[in-house]
C-alpha cells in the first residue's frame, strides 16, 4: 500500500519484523497460555487423555496371550495401543483450540491484539504441544508401566526370550517417546488443518479421515505394492512405527523415517494453514 | 501530525460482486469525538476492519499516527477497538478474557482490574461472558478497549442494545475520553445516538465520504432552520416576506411555512407591515434530517416507505 | 386508506400429522440450502466408489505387507455345490459305481498324516463317501473318521453331524456303513462291526440311479501352515496329507462289486493314490470337501463386501455433515429460532433425525449400487472370482451398507445435540465407529478385537459379511478376511442400540436445557 504525496512524513515503522520478532511472540505465548488455562474444558481433555490412553492400554495388554510357540506381537508396541485412543482426543484438542476462535469470531480480536499473525501461530502451536507432551508422557509412562505388570503373565515370559518391560532399553525407550512425539505431531497436523479450514466439524472429520481410514483402507487393498507405500505415506502408519521394537524389518517404514514422515504432514498442514491465516480476512 | 490521528486515504475494496469500500478517505483528529455515520451497507464496519489490518484492502492506505496498525509493537496500547462485542467464549469469565488480551500486551492484572472498575463490571468481572446481557457484553467490550490506555478508539456501534441509562453513561464516558486527548471514532446509523455527543461527523454512502464537517456546519448548512407561522393574512405575509428574500410554502390553511429568514426578522417585518399572525416558531433542523437528507442517495437497504405511498 | 383486519381465526387448524410433515419441509430445506453440507453428502457415495475402484488386488495376492508381489494370471473359481454354495471339493476317491439301493460298509484300521512336512491337520477327513459323480460339486453323503474330531456324517458340503468321538487306529479299528436307498442315505458307525450306531439320514434330492461309492481321504493345509506362508502362491508344496486304511471293504448293490478305481477328485496331486493289497486298501488324499471358506488354507476370493470398503470414509463425511447439521444451530442462538418457531423440542430433533438419515441411506445406496457394480467388474479383470451368495444375502450387504451410513449419521445427530460441541461429536462417532474395526484389522488380535467388535458399534460392519463361518472348516475367521464375530443383523442391532440411548439421551436433554 503506497501513499502517494502526503505531506507528512511517515514514521520510520516501529517494531520492525525481525526486532520487535521476540517480545511479540513472548506476549503471544503469555496471551494464548492464559486463553488455554482460562478455559474449563481443558484440563478434562487432558485427563481423558490419559485415561483414554493408559485404559485402551490395559485391555489391549489384558487381551494378548501367547500362542504355543513363539509370541507373534510385539511387547512394546501392544502396551502402546492406547495411543489409538489417546490421538483422537489430541485431535479434538488441537482442532478445537484454533476453530472456536473462528465460530466466537474471537479471530478478529485476537487479531487486532497482536497483529502478527504467524507469531499467534506459533504460539498457539506451543501452548497446545505442551500440555499434549505432559499428559502424553504420563499416559505413556502409564501404559509401559501397566505392560511391564501384565504382559509377562500372558506369555511374554523369560522362557520365551522376553523380559519385562523397561525404559532402560533402548528400543523400550524410543517406543515410548516416540510415541508422545507422535501425539505432539498429532497435535501440530490438527492445528495446521484447523487453520486452514476454520470449521470445526470439518477439521476434526479430514484429519480423523486421514489417521483412521488410510490404514484400514491399506490393510484390506490387495496389491502389496499400493498399500505398501500407502502404509509408508500415510500419517498413522508411518507415524507409529516409532513403537516397533521387534521385526524391524517387516515394518512397512524404519522407525524414525515414519516419525519423519509424519512431521512432514504436520509441517505441510501448519505451513499451509499459516498462510491461509496470514493472507485471508480474518 | 500528532500521534493520535487517523489517516485513511482511498480505499477500496471488493467482496464477490458487492464493491464495500470504493475510495474511502478520510482522517480523525484527537480531541474530540468524531461520528462515523452511513446507513447500513456503507462501509462503516469494513473500513474499521481495513484500519485494524483484519481485512485487506485492494487499493489504499490506512495509518494511524503514520504507521500501519501491524507495525504497531503493543497495538493495543495505542489503538483500542470494539468490532463486535458478542466476540467471546462463553465459557470463559469477562475477567479472564480481559487478562489474556492484557498479557497480549505485556500488561498485567492489575490494569485489567482498574478498566473493570472503569466499565462498571465489578459485579459481573467473575461470570461466565456466555451469560452476559447484552449491554454487559458492550461493556466488556469497552473496557477491553481501554486496556492499553490507547490514545485511539475505534467504536463500531458502541450504543447497540444499551438501554438509555447506559446510552447516557457512553455518551459521557466517550466525551471524557476525548477530552483527554483521544482521537475517539464512533461509527453508528442512528444519528440520534451521535446528537450532542460527536463534534465531527464523517457521513458515508456507498463506500465513499459523502461529507466531513464538524456538527455545526453540518447543521447550518443543512435545508433546515425553518419557521412556522400562523396567520389568516396568508396573501399579504407571503408577499411581505418573499420581498425580504424569505421562501414561503403553505403549511396548512392558515399556516406557513418561511426559510431562510430567521424568526426575530420575520416578527420585526410582519408587525411592520401590520400583517397579523398568531404563532411563530423556530424550527432547527436536526441532525437527523440532515443526515437523512445526505444520505438519502446512498441508501443500500430501503424498505417501502408505506407513509410516502399514502401520501401520493 | 383501508386497514386491514386481522382475522380472528386460521382455516384449517394443523393438526399433529401436518405439523411433523411442515417440521420435516423446514429441516431439510435448512440441510439442502448449505452448500457445503451438500457436497458432504453427495461425496460420500464417490467416496465409496472410488476406494471400490482402487482394489488392484490380484488373484492370490492378498500378502502380509512387505511380502513380494505375486505374479498369479488369475484363479479359477471354486466349483458351486448343490445349494449354489462355492465348495472345495478335492479328494483322492477309490470309488466303484452302485446302480441303484445298496450300501458300503468298512473297517477303517488307522488314519494318519502322509510323508511331508505336515502334521495330521485336525479336520483331515477319511471314510466312505456315496456321491452323484466325480464332477466336483456334486452331491454327496459321507462317513468319515477325522483327525481330531472324531467321526462324523457330512453330506452336501454344508451338512455335518457329528458322532462318536472316536479315532481309528490298528488298536482300535472304526467300522463305517452308508446304507442308500433311493434319495436317501444313512450313516452308521461300530467300534466292532456288530453292533450298530446310525449317525445320521439325509436326502440328496435328485440322485441319479447309478452313483458313486467308495473310498476316500483328505486333508486341508491348516490354517496354521498358512499363516506362516507369505508368499501369495497356492500352498500346494505344503499341502497336508492324509493316509487311510480300510479292510472288511463290502460293496452290497444290485450288482456283484467290481474293482476299484482310483481317482484324484478336483487335482491331481503327485503324493496322493491308492495301493490294494490283499484286502487292505490304503488311501492318501489332500484337498477338502466342504464349504469354500476365502482365507482358509490360502484360498483366494472375494466377496461383495470387499468392493464397499469406502463405506468407512463415506461414514466419516456422513457424520461430519450431520453433526454440522445439528451444532450449527448453537451457533449464534439459532436454535432460538428453531425452537420459536416449533415449540416441541423433541419433534424438531426427529425431523432432523429423519432428513438426515434418509438423505444419507440414499446417498450411501446409490454409491453402494455403483461401487458393487464397478468394483465387482474390477476385481473380474484382474482374474479374482466373486464368490456366489444369495440375492437376498447381496441385498443386504448394500442395503445394509446404507443403513449403516444413515444410523452412524443419526448418532452424530444425537451427540452433537448432547455436546453441542462439534469436535466432541465427530471425534465420539469416529473413535467408537470406526476406531475398532481398525484395532481389529491391524493392533488387535484374537480375544480382544472379538469383544471390541461386538461391544462397541463397530459391530455394524458384521452387516457385510456374506460368508458364514463353518465349524467344520478351519480358517483364519478374522476381520481381515471379511468375517465378524457377530451376525449381520446382531452387529447392526449393537450400532442401533447405541444411537438408540443417545437419541434418548439427546431428547431428554434438549427438553430440560434453556436453548
Amino acid at each position: 500500500m503506497t501513499r502517494a504525496g502526503k505531506a507528512t512524513a511517515a514514521r520510520p515503522l516501529a517494531g520492525e519484523p525481525r526486532a520487535g520478532g521476540l517480545a511479540s511472540l513472548r506476549a503471544a505465548l503469555s496471551a494464548e497460555w492464559t486463553k488455554l488455562t482460562t478455559l474449563p474444558g481443558t484440563g478434562w481433555l487432558l485427563l481423558a487423555l490419559v485415561v483414554a490412553t493408559a485404559g485402551l492400554s490395559v485391555l489391549a495388554d489384558a487381551a494378548t496371550s501367547c500362542s504355543s510357540g513363539s509370541c507373534q506381537a510385539d511387547p512394546a508396541r501392544v502396551s502402546l495401543t492406547g495411543i489409538y485412543l489417546g490421538q483422537a482426543i489430541v485431535v479434538s484438542f488441537a482442532v478445537a483450540a484454533m476453530t472456536s476462535e473462528y465460530s466466537t469470531g474471537m479471530i478478529r480480536v485476537t487479531f487486532a491484539a497482536m497483529p502478527r499473525r504467524t507469531a499467534v501461530l506459533a504460539a498457539k502451536a506451543a501452548v497446545v504441544t505442551g500440555p499434549v507432551v505432559a499428559a502424553g508422557a504420563v499416559a505413556v509412562l502409564g501404559s509401559v508401566l501397566a505392560g511391564r505388570l501384565i504382559l509377562p503373565g500372558h506369555g511374554f515370559t523369560a522362557a520365551r526370550g522376553y523380559l519385562p518391560l523397561d525404559l532402560a532399553d533402548e528400543p523400550v525407550l524410543r517406543a515410548a517417546a516416540g510415541s508422545v512425539l507422535y501425539l505432539a505431531l498429532v497435535g501440530l497436523l490438527s492445528l495446521g488443518v484447523a487453520a486452514l479450514v476454520r470449521d470445526t466439524a470439518l477439521a476434526a472429520g479430514l484429519v480423523l479421515g486421514l489417521l483412521y481410514i488410510v490404514p484400514i483402507v491399506a490393510a484390506v487393498l490387495g496389491s502389496s505394492q499400493l498399500a505398501r507405500h500407502l502404509q509408508q505415506l500415510a500419517p498413522m502408519t508411518a507415524g507409529l512405527a516409532i513403537q516397533a521394537t521387534t521385526s524391524l524389518r517387516s515394518q512397512p517404514i524404519s522407525p524414525w523415517a515414519g516419525i519423519g514422515v509424519l512431521a512432514a504432514w504436520a509441517a505441510a498442514a501448519l505451513a499451509t494453514g499459516g498462510i491461509r491465516v496470514r493472507r485471508r480476512d480474518a | 501530525m500528532s500521534e493520535a490521528t487517523i489517516e485513511v486515504t482511498g480505499l477500496r475494496k471488493r467482496f464477490g460482486p458487492v464493491l464495500a469500500l470504493d475510495g474511502m478517505s478520510f482522517m480523525v483528529t484527537p480531541g474530540q469525538v468524531t461520528g462515523f455515520i452511513g446507513p447500513n451497507g456503507a462501509g462503516k464496519s469494513t473500513t474499521m476492519r481495513v484500519i485494524l489490518g483484519l481485512d485487506a484492502a485492494e487499493a489504499g492506505s490506512a495509518l494511524i499516527g503514520g504507521r500501519r496498525y501491524q507495525s504497531l509493537r503493543h497495538p493495543l496500547t495505542e489503538v483500542g477497538s470494539l468490532l463486535d462485542a458478542a466476540a467471546l467464549q462463553p465459557s470463559r469469565t469477562a475477567r479472564n478474557h480481559l487478562l489474556w488480551l492484557a498479557r497480549s500486551q505485556g500488561l498485567g492484572r492489575r490494569r485489567v482490574d482498574e478498566v473493570i472498575g472503569q466499565a462498571g463490571l465489578e459485579q459481573a468481572a467473575g461470570r461466565k461472558a456466555g451469560g452476559f446481557s447484552l449491554g454487559m457484553r458492550q461493556r466488556l467490550g469497552i473496557a477491553a478497549a481501554l486496556l492499553g490506555e490507547p490514545r485511539v478508539l475505534m467504536l463500531d456501534e458502541p450504543f447497540n442494545g444499551m438501554d438509555p441509562e447506559g446510552i447516557v453513561w457512553m455518551r459521557g464516558f466517550l466525551r471524557s475520553l476525548a477530552a483527554q486527548g483521544r482521537a475517539v471514532l464512533v461509527s453508528s446509523h442512528l444519528m440520534s445516538e451521535l446528537q450532542g455527543t460527536a463534534e465531527h461527523l464523517i457521513i458515508v454512502g456507498r463506500g465513499q465520504v459523502i461529507a466531513d464537517t464538524s456538527t455545526p456546519a453540518l447543521l447550518a448548512a443543512a435545508s433546515g432552520d425553518r419557521v412556522s407561522l400562523r396567520t389568516t393574512a396568508t396573501a399579504s405575509a407571503t408577499a411581505v416576506l418573499t420581498e425580504a428574500g424569505g421562501s414561503v410554502t403553505s403549511a396548512g390553511l392558515a399556516a406557513l411555512s418561511v426559510t431562510g429568514l430567521d424568526a426575530e426578522k420575520i416578527v420585526t417585518l410582519l408587525s411592520g407591515q401590520g400583517v397579523p399572525f398568531s404563532e411563530i416558531s423556530a424550527h432547527r433542523a436536526s441532525l437527523e434530517e440532515a443526515y437523512l437528507e445526505l444520505t438519502r442517495d446512498a441508501v443500500e437497504y430501503r424498505a417501502a416507505d408505506a407513509a410516502e405511498e399514502a401520501r401520493r | 386508506m383501508s386497514a386491514h383486519v386481522i382475522t380472528e381465526s386460521r382455516p384449517g387448524q394443523r393438526n399433529g400429522r401436518d405439523g411433523f410433515r411442515q417440521l420435516l419441509s423446514a429441516e431439510w430445506t435448512k440441510l439442502a440450502t448449505v452448500r457445503g453440507w451438500v457436497i458432504g453428502i453427495v461425496l460420500a457415495p464417490f467416496l465409496i466408489v472410488g476406494i471400490a475402484l482402487l482394489n488392484h488386488s490380484t488373484c492370490g495376492g492378498i500378502t502380509t505387507p512387505g511380502g513380494p508381489a505375486t505374479t498369479a494370471a488369475g484363479c479359477p473359481a471354486p466349483p458351486s455345490g448343490p445349494g449354489g454354495e462355492a465348495v472345495s471339493d478335492s479328494f483322492y476317491f477309490v470309488r466303484q459305481p452302485l446302480g441303484g439301493d445298496g450300501s458300503i460298509t468298512v473297517r477303517m484300521t488307522s488314519l494318519t498324516a502322509g510323508p511331508g512336512p505336515a502334521g495330521l491337520s485336525p479336520w483331515s477327513k477319511a471314510g466312505i463317501i456315496i456321491t452323484a459323480s466325480t464332477r466336483p460339486g456334486s452331491a454327496y453323503a459321507a462317513m468319515m473318521v477325522t483327525g481330531g474330531h472324531g467321526v462324523r456324517m457330512q453330506y452336501d458340503y454344508t451338512g455335518d453331524i457329528a458322532g462318536p468321538a472316536r479315532g481309528a487306529s490298528p488298536a482300535s479299528p472304526r467300522w463305517l456303513r452308508l446304507t442308500r436307498s433311493g434319495d436317501t442315505i444313512t450313516g452308521a458307525t461300530s467300534a466292532d462291526g456288530v453292533r450298530w450306531t446310525t449317525v445320521g439320514t439325509t436326502r440328496l434330492a435328485g440322485l441319479p440311479a447309478t452313483v458313486q461309492a467308495g473310498m476316500f481321504a483328505t486333508a486341508p493345509a491348516s490354517s496354521q501352515t498358512r499363516a506362516q506362508t507369505v508368499s501369495g502362491a497356492s500352498s500346494a508344496g505344503a499341502a497336508a496329507l492324509a493316509a487311510a486304511s480300510f479292510d472288511h471293504v463290502s460293496l452290497a448293490g444290485p450288482r456283484p462289486a467290481g474293482a476299484w478305481a482310483g481317482d484324484a477328485v478336483g487335482g491331481a496331486s503327485p503324493d496322493a493314490g491308492f495301493r490294494q493289497a490283499g484286502g487292505t486298501i490304503t488311501v492318501t488324499g489332500t484337498g477338502d470337501i466342504g464349504p469354500y471358506v476365502p482365507g482358509a488354507s490360502g484360498s483366494p476370493g472375494s466377496t461383495i463386501g470387499s468392493t464397499l470398503l469406502g463405506a468407512v470414509l463415506a461414514l466419516i463425511a456422513a457424520a461430519v455433515v450431520a453433526t454440522m447439521f445439528m451444532t450449527s444451530e448453537y451457533r449464534r442462538g439459532l436454535i432460538r429460532l428453531t425452537f420459536a418457531a416449533s415449540p416441541d423440542r423433541g419433534r424438531v430433533l426427529a425431523a432432523k433425525v429423519v432428513v438426515v438419515g434418509a438423505v444419507t441411506f440414499i446417498a450411501g445406496l446409490a454409491g453402494a449400487i455403483v461401487a458393487v457394480q464397478l468394483g465387482e467388474r474390477l476385481l473380474r479383470s484382474n482374474g479374482n472370482f466373486i464368490l456366489p451368495a444369495s440375492t437376498l444375502s447381496n441385498l443386504r450387504v448394500v442395503a445394509g451398507t446404507a443403513a449403516l451410513l444413515a444410523v452412524a449419521s443419526v448418532l452424530a445427530v444425537a451427540l452433537g445435540s448432547i455436546l453441542r460441541r462439534s469436535a466432541g461429536a465427530v471425534t465420539v462417532v469416529v473413535a467408537l465407529i470406526t476406531l475398532p474395526y481398525l484395532l481389529a484389522l491391524t493392533a488387535l488380535r484374537g480375544g480382544a478385537a472379538d469383544w471390541l467388535l461386538r461391544l462397541t458399534p463397530a459391530a455394524a460392519f458384521a452387516i457385510q459379511q456374506t460368508t458364514p463361518q463353518y465349524p467344520q472348516v478351519s480358517a483364519a475367521y478374522t476381520v481381515s478376511n471379511g468375517y465378524f464375530p457377530l451376525a449381520p443383523w446382531a452387529g447392526f442391532a449393537v450400532l442401533c442400540g447405541y444411537t438408540a440411548v443417545a437419541l434418548a439421551l439427546a431428547v431428554f436433554l434438549i427438553r430440560r436445557r434453556d436453548a
